[in-house]
């Protein structure tokens, strides 16, 4: 008997590390004894459960790290004004933010209510995973569709279906270092320079001085597309059945991009060695940079003075227009209820105003207040071009097999940025890939 | 006297070699904590600095305030510790079976555990989360321990290790008319206490440092663990490297304690002792 | 009876680890094994589609270029990794001063996130302000551009996985050191044994378990490695350091093709598997128990 009651104990010593996992909570808050716990529990003994007490959970990763707090005050707002619905907040970082998202619709553990970014939307759309929230609307005496900039509502419409309701708006700018200019004694960027321009102002600032740069504008999807607009380059022809990017104009746009390497006015991947380019603007050696408005706060504590302008073009401006929505999961069990914090997150003014005041991205409003709070902070003082910028915007172009497109031109715009193959190889290279990708 | 000189002029090239190996280990280290205690402004400057201009401890405080950091280090040590005690218990347990019993279908039942480290955990992960879905386990302690328990890692090593131990020791305890679990308590565990000293080690730091099982799983930030926690510090477009470096510190010193009290264990064996020649 | 009993607590033994191994750890396994015959792109059901994924990976040229890094980082690392931390254990065995302090020192390497260590290699391998061009520079050599060139980036992840790994296995071999008796030792120096003897003849041999299993653990991490490759290159300078598991991660959660990234894993499964049963046959040789 002896022999087999050590073995027993064992086992049951494994199966209690399970009992102890089972009742996580006993344990840390034996541990950790603060008020917020002691709290939390007198409330839930105190409060009867009355009928349709909701929890929403709101899965986000534009708060973390900066504006947790920010997102705690617009939910203690609506959870003022909506007693009986609960928001739970859940966070990612960007970077592990839809693999999440995709294992937990996948497992079935779907968030009510989350965050999609514009080129990740259509897929979801297209999946049937978005809740139509049209009919929400409709039954909503409050809703007016036309407070929302109407880009950025129809960037979020499928097929006639409000999958998503847009939360912020967001540009790319043409930032510069004025203590770089004035020391060369270059005109600052105007609105319309070409990138001649840029090439003849950076050779300026890196001439007599050894550790600037003049620009830094990445090449990569993102900005590919952009500046083949910007020379009337064409990606597919009107239904998307055939691949238009070795013409000409596609061509001269992509030799123009890697020319600021090939003029010496913009480092090399090799020759930043590691640092963003944001933190290269920072130290003060970088004369202009092509980045977003979301950057405004990271550049706040510069020791130069800095501006913004629109983003010069080629044969013709054009612009980024980047849009985040907050979506309902179509499987929601708390519609009604996801679909009222979705319509105040994205549209009330407490909302906004909190937004504007700490600098937590632009909503997606049509109000010229927002607007006119937004012009009067500073820097940067030209935050008009922001709005001028929304002139020449465009969205980027978009396929079902848009992750694999993306990687496609990337892998092709790598080669060629190190001299590996020509532009037009590049491109030719581009538009076999994406050929293969299109049904 | 000369034998002596040589031996010396030797033995002064190894240490060298070694304190530089030392030295090239121990930047990186010296490295974080000297980032974590910058201003961010001047956190990545290409020459870097080692030694901080106006250094402060804000970062450490920084970590605090914006995250449940003292929750978060509360459950990495809730989750390593059960972890590092499931994986010896059944781990030496499973071993002593594979370096000491027979069965028919033994070697084919280790291969079998050897395959399933094999699959790279990004695929299996996915099932995994429906199981865990399927339990109700979904943002529990007992998902996030449960696979690091049971991987076959801990089998492997302490296998290994048996197999290394004579078995004359416990012929003799046999003919005492010992049961196989005294053999295994009284003989084979006290005698492999280096083997068991680095899995433990090893056991903790995985889950120590376990990232995307526990990012998967939980949801809620009371019970996020410390990698997953920290990660939450990347910022979409910048990074405040101070914050990151300063975490992982944080993060390091635990280990390095648990690694230092298992460093007395690395004495050589009693087997030495019960050898005949 | 005593059979009867052998049974009894074989089972009694096997069975925690057993159970759970079975529960958390083949189970998933095999459902991933499952869907290597399906598309699913995790939002909608998967969907049945026989053999195509396989017709897919052998066509695929970003997989195969994928193998081909992998086995380079391989070959490099490997052989690198086992002289280095089977070094570090011998040198270190010895009563030396400060063998405590060296013995940390090397582990923290191990312990660090990869996140520090990957910051700090890139600042090492920076090709203008890096450390390891400027000590070349000294012996007049003019380095590479390391992680920028693709010809250097992936020996410079092996440098750097090395560097960081070797805490990791010398802790395998101290421990094996240990259970070598020092009687051993002993008997063979009153023989006339001079060290370079006592080490093949006493150590290597009585250490082969533990190097068998240093040997196994490496090839099985090595084919999957991932984090340092994605934090320090994510792949490129133009794929060139894009390894296996790095087209897994792609497939199953940004090309929404989870059933073609698990093919792609039993592909790589398959070939870790057979390494070992390689490694298995050969130990009969020289691995002495």
């Amino acid at each position: 008997m002896k022999k087999i009651f050590t073995p027993v104990i064992a086992l049951v010593l494994l199966a209690s590390i399970f009992i102890a996992g089972c009742t996580p909570e006993t344990i840390i808050e034996t541990v950790i004894v603060t008020e917020e716990v002691v709290v939390e529990k007198e409330v839930i003994v105190e409060v009867p459960a009355e009928e349709e007490d909701v929890t929403v959970t709101y899965f986000t990763f534009s708060a973390a790290p900066d504006h947790l707090e920010d997102l705690d005050e617009m939910i203690s707002i609506f959870e003022a004004e909506n007693p009986k619905i609960h928001i739970e907040v859940q966070t990612a970082s960007y970077d592990d933010y839809f693999t999440k998202l995709q294992t937990r619709i996948a497992g079935g553990d779907a968030p009510d209510v989350f965050e999609l970014n514009y080129e990740s939307f259509v897929s979801y759309a297209a999946k049937g995973v978005l809740l139509n929230l049209e009919p929400f609307a409709q039954a909503d005496p409050d809703y007016d569709a036309s407070i929302y900039y109407q880009r950025a509502l129809d960037a979020f419409n499928y097929k006639g279906m409000q999958l998503g309701l847009p939360e912020t708006f967001s540009t790319v700018m043409l930032y510069y270092n004025q203590d770089l200019f004035d020391s060369a004694g270059v005109a600052y960027p105007a609105a319309d320079w070409t990138w001649d321009d840029v090439i003849v102002a950076g050779k300026s600032i890196m001439e007599g001085n050894d550790d600037a740069w003049g620009i830094h504008s990445s090449i990569h999807f993102w900005e590919f597309y952009k500046k083949a607009a910007q020379n009337n380059c064409q990606f597919f022809n009107e239904d998307q059945t055939e691949v238009l990017l070795t013409s000409p104009e596609c061509v001269v746009a992509l030799e123009t991009m890697i020319s600021l390497l090939d003029e010496g006015v913009m480092p090399t991947n090799a020759e930043m060695g590691g640092i963003s380019d944001g933190d290269l603007f920072i130290s003060g050696d970088l004369g202009m940079l092509v980045s977003g408005i979301w950057m405004f706060s990271a550049f706040e504590e510069n020791s130069f003075n800095w501006d913004i302008q629109v983003e010069p073009g080629m044969a013709t401006q054009a612009t980024h227009f980047f849009a985040n929505a907050v979506n309902v999961f179509a499987g929601t069990q708390n519609a009604e209820a996801a679909y009222k914090w979705v319509k105040f997150f994205t549209s009330d003014p407490a909302m906004a105003e909190i937004r504007i005041d700490s600098a937590w991205e632009l909503p997606a409003l049509n109000n010229p207040d927002y607007v006119v709070g937004y012009l009067s902070q500073s820097p940067p003082e030209n935050r008009q071009a922001v709005f001028d910028s929304l002139e020449y915007a465009i969205v980027p172009p978009v396929i079902e097999r848009q992750n694999e497109m993306t990687d496609v031109i990337g892998a092709a715009l790598d080669q060629a940025v190190l001299g590996i193959i020509t532009p037009l190889e590049a491109l030719e290279q581009a538009k076999a890939g994406i050929e293969a990708l299109l049904p | 006297m000369e034998k002596n000189k040589k031996v010396n002029i030797k033995n002064v090239f190894m240490y060298i070699g070694l304190i530089i190996a030392a030295a090239t280990m121990l930047i990186p280290f010296l490295w974080m904590v000297s980032t974590s205690l910058k201003t961010n402004q001047y956190v990545l400057s290409m020459p870097p600095e080692f030694f901080p201009k106006n250094p402060t401890l804000d970062s450490y405080s920084q970590l605090f305030e914006l995250l449940p950091f003292d929750r978060m280090i509360m459950n990495s040590l809730l989750v390593a510790i059960s972890v590092t005690i499931g994986q010896v218990i059944s781990g030496s347990m499973a071993a002593y079976v594979f370096s000491r019993l027979e069965f028919r279908g033994k070697n084919a039942l280790f291969l079998i555990y050897l395959a399933t480290m094999m699959v790279p955990s990004q695929v299996t992960i996915v099932p995994l989360f429906i199981l865990m879905r399927y339990l109700g386990w979904i943002n529990t302690y007992q998902a996030i321990i449960s696979p690091m328990v049971f991987t076959a890692f801990g089998t492997f090593l302490l296998r290994q290790s048996f197999l290394t131990i004579p078995k004359d020791l416990e012929e003799a305890a046999f003919i005492d008319g010992a049961s196989h679990w005294t053999v295994f308590w009284k003989i084979i565990m006290p005698v492999s206490k280096p083997a068991l000293a680095t899995l433990s080690v090893f056991a903790f730091m995985q889950a120590w440092n376990a990232y995307l099982w526990p990012l998967f799983v939980t949801n809620d930030e009371k019970i996020m663990t410390l990698p997953v926690g920290l990660a939450l510090l990347h910022g979409r477009y910048l990074t405040q490297w101070n914050l990151v470096m300063a975490g992982a510190v944080v993060t390091i010193i635990p280990m390095l304690i648990i690694y230092l009290v298992t460093q007395e264990y690395f004495v050589k064996g009693v087997v030495t002792s019960g050898i005949k020649g | 009876m005593k059979k009867k009993n052998q049974k009894v607590w074989i089972i009694l033994f096997l069975s925690p680890s057993l159970f759970g191994l079975l529960i958390f750890v083949a189970f998933p396994i095999l459902a991933s094994l499952g869907l290597t015959f399906f598309e699913w792109d995790m939002l909608t059901p998967p969907n049945f589609v026989w053999f195509s994924n396989f017709t897919r990976l052998f066509a695929d040229e970003n997989f195969w270029l994928s193998l081909k890094h992998t086995l380079g980082f391989i070959l490099g690392y490997i052989p690198l990794v086992i002289i280095t931390s089977l070094s570090a254990a011998l040198l270190l065995d010895q009563k030396l001063i400060g063998r405590k302090f060296l013995r940390t020192a090397f582990f923290i390497p191990v312990v660090s996130a990869w996140v520090a260590v990957a910051l700090l290699w890139m600042w090492i391998f920076n090709p203008k302000f890096g450390l390891l061009n400027f000590l070349l520079s000294l012996i007049g050599i003019v380095g590479p551009a390391w992680l920028y060139d693709p010809a250097w980036a992936m020996p410079a992840i092996i440098l750097t996985s090395v560097w960081k790994d070797t805490g990791f296995f010398m802790v395998m071999f101290m421990a094996g050191l240990q259970n070598i008796p020092e009687i051993y030792y002993e008997a063979s120096k009153i023989d006339g044994a001079n060290r370079l003897d006592r080490f093949f003849r006493i150590t290597l041999p009585l250490l082969s378990p533990v190097t068998f299993f240093v040997t196994i653990m490496a090839l099985i991490n090595s084919f999957q490695v991932f984090d340092q490759v994605w934090i320090m290159t994510k792949g490129g300078p133009a794929g060139a350091t894009s390894v296996v598991v790095e087209q897994i991660v792609k497939n199953a959660f940004s090309y929404s093709r989870m059933g073609y990234a698990s093919t792609i894993s039993w592909a790589l499964f398959i070939m870790v598997f057979s390494a070992t049963l390689i490694q298995m046959w050969a130990q009969k040789r020289w691995v002495n128990y």
